[in-house]
Order: structure tokens, then sequence, then C-alpha cells
């Protein structure tokens, strides 16, 4: 037995290891967005349709869910249910806003003329909002508390759970 | 009935290789002519139950047999033939098929090539590979089935990644790499029976060399392989980036070459067995903690942990394999005992051995960066990235020492050298470090780094050359014989020692060229309007105008740039931004136009058909064409020393210390 073998080996062998076995749960995809815990980006946007414009300010003293979606994009489709069916229950407490993202505003208003929407989508022009939020692809969904804070951004597809998890942070978030 | 078919095969590889692995390690305990011929029988089963499964997946890829859950994951009516097949490894499951495979033709040619010619080690050595076996063939009856039956077939499938579509690169570099991962296995048996068995002596020690020296030139192949693809296909306009799957292929490179290096002192001087041994075992389990890093895809990154229940095992396995490794070198490795001492440092000796510190630095240096985003989010849970400059900032050094150390090494004598024979060796090659930073300087280049490389890269290549041409020029000269015989008989017999340094001379070049393409490129990012044109060194880019070319899978926007250079026409490059329909992101193709000097290299920022504009970034690359060369010419030299020697002109320089392996075949 050679004890500097053995000892050299282990001590390198163990820690990788470990290393590689808290690694294990993480999904190298996910990139934390740097504003959550920030202000939100301030917005003024016009509804699909018509209508004036709505800003985040005056949604202040409730809890919003912006959703960045597009008619192209598939997992949006996925999710449209699920959104519709919380902004419905959540309505009272919640304000539900989508934002059309790269997309056009004829193609966009007939989707939702088919699909049927509970709450506005709104049409960013020359995707300002997008940017402001650092949106990197659709779906992403922002919940921000009543204060207008950031508390936590989701990329993908909503799950029903999943959405009233990040939406009770959100309206328990105060300062 | 295919995927019945195809999941009774995996079956019989896992009990082949289980009980395979078992007879092996019984018959290298109690050695027995009947043990090893059952080992060698299990070590063809395994390896016949591998290829067939492979077989049968090809073949449901072809006949588009969506009943084959891997089928209807990447296979596609719309996609030709060629790409049906590649997705054989294009995915997670596919590639541990594969992976299968290539392990079953190498347990194959090893196990028929090797014959009854070590029986101590055989049975030890396909024990370990039949190990290997049963936790691959595991996976693929458990967690990385890919013979599940559909109970919905679906009449149609996405496709294999529209990314692994666009380039023929694709169909070579995936196997290659394979070639070079999975082969670490064989050198790893081998070095593991050395242990177990007690001994490594000559002969089994050449053996060992070989069949580590056969995965290292493909690995080598791949590792380029894959950086000319990501520079054909990914836009960006480079081709190394340091991104944890390319380290996943570069560290086992780097033990792998140490070892190769370690093991000339074992033959030579009889020293660092075990050192060498340790290398060898570190190869092959660099080799899976690369394919753990990599989601097991190998090359693709695409699938995380979270969906798969590949990630677990195949770190069970690493952990395994590492703990198997660490407690036989504790137990064993004071039984490989030296047969001589090393030299001093003024000696080869003491190059080879600072070559293996440099080398074993430069692995620490990658596996601590490839990690160190692991350690700092499990410590303190903030994500980071270790970006290139701490990549190139130490890496650069390494490389132009074991650059500098290619020229001395071989330039010194083997044991203790005189003051007067270091002046001989060490002076004269100073003049091709003279030379080369000369032309450096000549052409413009200026960084402290690229000079040095000029400099060290001049030095090596004069002392490379010089031993390619003495056993030359001793028979033409003093043989008298003609150019052409000179050079076969040569080559003939002298294979490994030629071999070697025409590795050296095509690495010198593919550093060099590394260390110019990096400094010394120009580009531009411009916007043009239909019409407009651009400079770009000797070439005048003019946007003639943007297509969009619709087809079954994708719709691409092409641009179309003529190309001049001083005034003459020279022809059309066409890059283009593909938008494929199962992907959110568009994809971009750049055009590159390869030339001796440097690659024009041209890739779309943005492009718009409607109002004919285009962003576009293009490179002048400096020397990109002469590393596809000299990966070209290092693995001619690393076949040249695989081919089988002409014993007799191979003097003998250590006895052979296993008599047993004399012993005739039963």
């Amino acid at each position: 037995m050679n004890r500097r073998v053995l000892i050299a080996g282990t001590a390198l062998v163990v820690p990788l290891v470990a290393i590689l076995l808290v690694g294990l749960g993480r999904d190298p995809h996910v990139v934390r967005s740097p504003l959550i815990g920030r202000a939100a980006p301030s917005f003024s946007l016009r509804p699909l349709g018509g209508g004036p414009p709505i800003s985040l300010e005056s949604l202040k003293g409730r809890a919003v869910a912006l959703n960045f979606w597009a008619t192209w994009c598939v997992p949006c489709v996925q999710e449209h249910e699920v959104l519709a069916g919380a902004a419905r229950t959540w309505g009272a407490k919640a304000q539900f806003l989508g934002v059309v993202y790269e997309d056009q505003e004829d193609t966009a208003l007939d989707y939702l003329r088919r699909k049927g929407s509970a709450y506005p989508s709104l049409f960013d022009e020359g995707g300002k909002a997008a940017i402001a939020y650092g949106v990197f692809g659709v779906p992403e969904t922002f919940f921000i508390s009543p204060e207008g804070r950031i508390v936590e951004k989701f990329v993908g597809p909503l799950t029903p759970s999943e959405l009233s998890a990040n939406l009770g942070k959100a309206l328990e978030a105060t300062p | 009935m295919i995927p019945v078919l195809g999941r009774s095969l995996v079956l019989l590889a896992v009990l082949v290789s289980v009980v395979g692995a078992m007879v092996g390690f019984a018959a290298g305990i109690r050695p027995s002519p009947a043990g090893r011929l059952w080992t060698r029988r299990f070590a063809y089963a395994f390896a016949a139950a591998m290829l067939l499964a492979n077989a049968v997946m090809v073949y449901a890829l072809l006949a588009r047999d969506f009943s084959v859950s891997y089928v209807a994951q990447v296979g596609s009516r719309q996609v030709p033939d060629w790409v049906a097949v590649v997705s054989l490894w294009s995915s997670l499951e596919g590639s541990i098929l594969f992976w299968g495979a290539i392990l079953g033709v190498y347990v194959a040619a090893a196990t028929r090539s090797l014959g009854d010619r070590h029986p101590e080690h055989m049975p030890y050595a396909v024990g370990v590979w039949l190990a290997c076996g049963a936790f691959f063939s595991f996976l693929l009856a458990g967690p990385a089935h890919p013979f599940a039956t559909m109970l919905q077939v679906p009449a149609d499938g996405p496709g294999p990644n529209p990314l692994l579509q666009n380039h023929v690169l694709m169909i070579v570099h995936p196997p290659c790499l394979y070639l070079g991962f999975v082969g670490m296995t064989i050198p790893f048996g081998l070095a593991s029976a050395a242990l177990l068995a007690g001994q490594l002596g000559h002969d089994f020690l050449r053996t060992l060399r070989s069949w580590l020296l056969a995965p290292w030139v493909f690995l080598t192949m791949a590792i380029v392989l894959g950086g000319w693809w990501a520079y054909e296909v990914l836009g960006w306009g480079g081709y190394w980036a340091w991104d944890p799957v390319e380290n996943a292929s570069f560290l086992p490179w780097l033990t792998a070459t140490a070892a190769l290096h370690s093991a000339l002192l074992v033959e030579r001087k009889g020293v660092l067995k075990g050192w060498t041994v340790t290398l060898v075992q570190a190869s092959f389990l660099l080799t899976i903690l690369g394919t753990f890093m990599t989601r097991s895809g190998v090359f693709n990154s695409v699938h995380s942990f979270t969906q798969s229940a590949i990630g677990p095992t195949l770190l069970a396995f690493l952990a395994t394999a590492l703990l198997f490794s660490v407690a036989l070198l504790a137990t064993r490795i004071d039984r490989l005992s030296p047969d001589g001492q090393l030299e001093g440092a003024r000696s080869r000796d003491g190059m080879f051995l600072l070559n293996n510190l440099v080398l074993v630095l430069f692995t620490f240096t990658v596996l601590l960066g490839t990690v160190f985003p692991l350690v700092v989010e499990a410590l303190r849970g903030v994500q980071m990235s270790v970006g290139r400059p701490y990549f190139d900032r130490m890496s650069v050094p390494l490389g132009v020492a074991l650059l500098l150390l290619m020229g001395v090494g071989p330039a010194l004598p083997w044991g203790r050298a005189t003051t007067a024979q270091l002046k001989n060796a060490l002076l004269p090659p100073l003049a091709g470090a003279a030379v080369f930073s000369g032309i450096g300087l000549a052409l413009g280049a200026r960084n402290a780094w690229t000079l040095t490389t000029l400099a060290f890269g001049g030095y090596t290549a004069q002392v490379t050359l010089r031993e390619l041409w003495l056993p030359l020029r001793q028979r033409l000269y003093h043989g008298g014989e003609s150019l052409g015989k000179a050079l076969v008989l040569t080559q003939r017999h002298g294979r490994r020692r030629i071999g070697g340094y025409v590795v050296h001379a095509g690495f010198v070049l593919i550093v060099i060229a590394i260390a110019v393409s990096s400094t010394m490129g120009v580009d531009k990012e411009v916007l043009l309007h239909a019409g407009e044109s651009t400079e770009l060194g000797p070439y005048r880019l003019t946007f003639v105008r943007a297509d969009q070319v619709d087809e079954a899978h994708r719709t691409s926007l092409v641009a179309r740039i003529e190309i001049s250079r001083d005034g003459r026409a020279v022809g059309m490059l066409s890059p283009r931004m593909n938008h494929y329909h199962t992907q959110r992101e568009p994809i971009g193709t750049p055009a590159v136009r390869t030339g001796f000097g440097h690659d024009l290299y041209l890739s779309i920022m943005n492009v718009d058909p409607a109002t004919q504009t285009l962003g576009l970034h293009a490179l002048l690359n400096p020397m990109v064409g002469w590393i596809w060369i000299a990966t070209a010419i290092m693995a001619f030299g690393g076949v040249l020393a695989l081919l089988p020697a002409h014993r007799r002109a191979e003097p003998a320089r250590a006895p052979s210390q296993a008599p047993a392996a004399m012993a005739l075949p039963q």
C-alpha cells in the first residue's frame, strides 16, 4: 500500500466527485436576470387593437405578470391557456399583461381573436420594452411586486403551479 | 418488432459483458488457457451484440420507423438519407449506442490483435474493457434506452439538431471523437492489467503505447475537426473558445500526450512506470469526466441533466472508475519497480520530465477553469463563468514552454551531457529561431508572445528537421542510395521515431498558426446597401443583393457578395442566415474563402431582403488554413508510428522482463 498515492488520489478525487454531485441538478441554460430585486423598467405601451397606452406606473398597488410572447413561438401557444385561466382567477390581485415580441400587429390581433384573450396585450414598437427587460427569447414572464420591483423571471412555458408560485411570491413581496 | 430486436441485443450485450468481465478477472487471478479462451469469446460476443444493435438502429433510421423512440425523436422524412444515418450520433441515446459500437470494435480488434500474447495481463485487460462495456450497455438498457416502443407512432419526426445538418464535417468529426474517447478504454484496461498483474515489461509496454497512440491520433484529429466545424458553421470567426465541450476533449489529449512521452522513458530507462500508468488511467478517467460534463451527448450540450437520468448514472460510473483507479494505484504501484535511474536535468531524460510536468500543469489549469464555475456556484450560489482571458493567459505560456521543450529535448543526448555537447546541441538551432522571428517581424508581427512563439517554433523546427534529415543523409551520402530508396528504408527502419518527429513538425506548425491567427487578424463590421462596397485588406467586397431561398426544412436569407482582390474579380461569397422551422433563433452560416496566407471570412449579422440592407462581419484570418494542414501532418506522423515496425531493425534496449510473454499460443 502506497500511502502517498492513496492520500493524493483521494484528495483529488473526492472533492471533484462532490463538486460534480452538487452541480448535477444545475441547468446551465438558466441565466439569472440581473433585474431581479430591482425596480422594473417603466413603459407606456399601446394595447393591440387600439385604446389609450398602459403604463407600469398606472398599475402600482397590484402585482403584475408581464408575459413576452409571439404568434410564431410554439411554447407561447402552449402557455396561452394557462395564462388566460390564471388571469381570470387572480384578476382581483394581479394584472396580467402580454407584450408582443418581434411580431406583426395584425397577425397578433388575429391570433388573439381566434384564441381569445383574458387580459390586454401591448404592442412594443421597436422592441424597446423587450430590450429594457433584457428579453432573450420568448416566452419570458416577469413577476412584478405591487411596489414595482421585479421579483422573479421565468423562461419558457409556464405551468399553472409555477405561475401561482411566482405570482404568490410577487404578492408577498412587501418592502 | 424493431424495438424488441434492438432491446434484446442491448440486453444480450449487458449479459455477455457482465459475465465476460467476471470470467476475465477470474482467468486473471487463476490463469488457464480455457479461461483466456472464454474471456476472448465473451469479448467478441459483446462486440457482435453492440454492432448488431447499431445496425438495427441505422436500419430503423433509414426506414423512418417511428415506432422506435429514438427515431421518433431525431428522425424525419424531410431529411436526406445521409442525415438519417448521421442522426445515430446526433442525440443523447443514439450517441451512447454509437459509443457501444465503437467500444465493441475496439475490444474485438484489441482482443484479436493481442491474441494470447500477454497471458498474465490479457484476461484482466479484457475484464476491465467488458466492465466498461457492461456500464454502457446498462445505460442503453435503462437510463438512455433508444429502443423504447412508441405507443402512438407519429407520422413524422423533427429531424436532428439543424446545426448538425449544416456541414459535411459533422459526418467525420463525431466518429473521430468517439474513436479517440472510447479508444482510451483500451489503454486503461491494459494499464489496469499491468497493475493487477504487478508487472510492466518491455513487450507489454510497447503494446500499451501502441494502443494509446491509436486513440490519441483520432483525438488529435477530432479536436481540430471540431474547431474546423465551429469555424465553418458557427460564424463568429474563430475555431476555439475554451467551451467546456472543447475542454472535455482537450483534457485527455494532454494527459495522453504526457503518457506517450513518459512511456519512452520507461522503455529507455525502465523508470516512471507507475507515473506512466497513472497518466494512462487519468486519460481514460478524463474522457468519462468529459462525457459527463457535456451531458454525455459528448458534443451535444443541448441536453441538460434535469431532462435525463443519464447524469447520475454517468457520475456513479465516473466515481467508481476513479475510486477503482486510486485503489489500484495505491495498492499496486510499488510492484512496478524501476529497472534503472534518471539522469540529471542536463539530458533528454530531464527534458522529458519537464515536458510531463508542463503537460500535467496544463491539464490542471484547464480542468480548474472548467469546473471552477461549479465550485463557485456550489459554495456561494453565484453564477459565473471562466472566460477566455483566464484560459488564454494560462495556456499561452504553457504552450510556448512545450514548444521550446520540443526543441531542446530532442537536441540533447540521452544520459548526462558534457558542456561541450550541450553547446553543440543547443546553439545551432538558434539560427532557426532567428529566421522564423525575422520573417515574423518582416511580415508585421509585433505581439511579444507571437514573436516568442515564432522564435521557439523556429528553434524546434530546425531540431525536428535535422532529426528527420540525419538518417536520410546517412543513406544518401554514405550508403550511396537513391533518394526514393533512402526515404523508404529510413521510414521502414525507424517508423516510430520518424513518426514522432513528423508529429512534432505538425505541432510546431499548428502552434505558430494559432499564434499568428489569433493576434494578427483584422476584422470590420459594416452596414451595406445593395450595390455598396467596403474594403478589407487587399479585398473589395461589394454587396450585390440579398435573396430568400425556401427549402423544405428551412428558409435562408442569402447575401451575395462579390469579391475582388487588387482590382481583379475573384468570385462570389454567399454567407447565409438560416431560419429552421423547428428552431427559435436563426442560425448563420458564414462563407469562407481559404487561402495559403489568410482566409477571407464573411458572416451575416443581419440582413433584410425587403430593404436590401446587410450588416456584415468580415474578417481576414491569417494562417488558419495551416492549422488544418498541420493536423493532417500530425495524423500522418501518428499513423506512421503506428504501422508495425520491422523488428529486426529495432535493437532491443532492455531485456524482456516477461519471459511468459514469449509463450506460444495454445
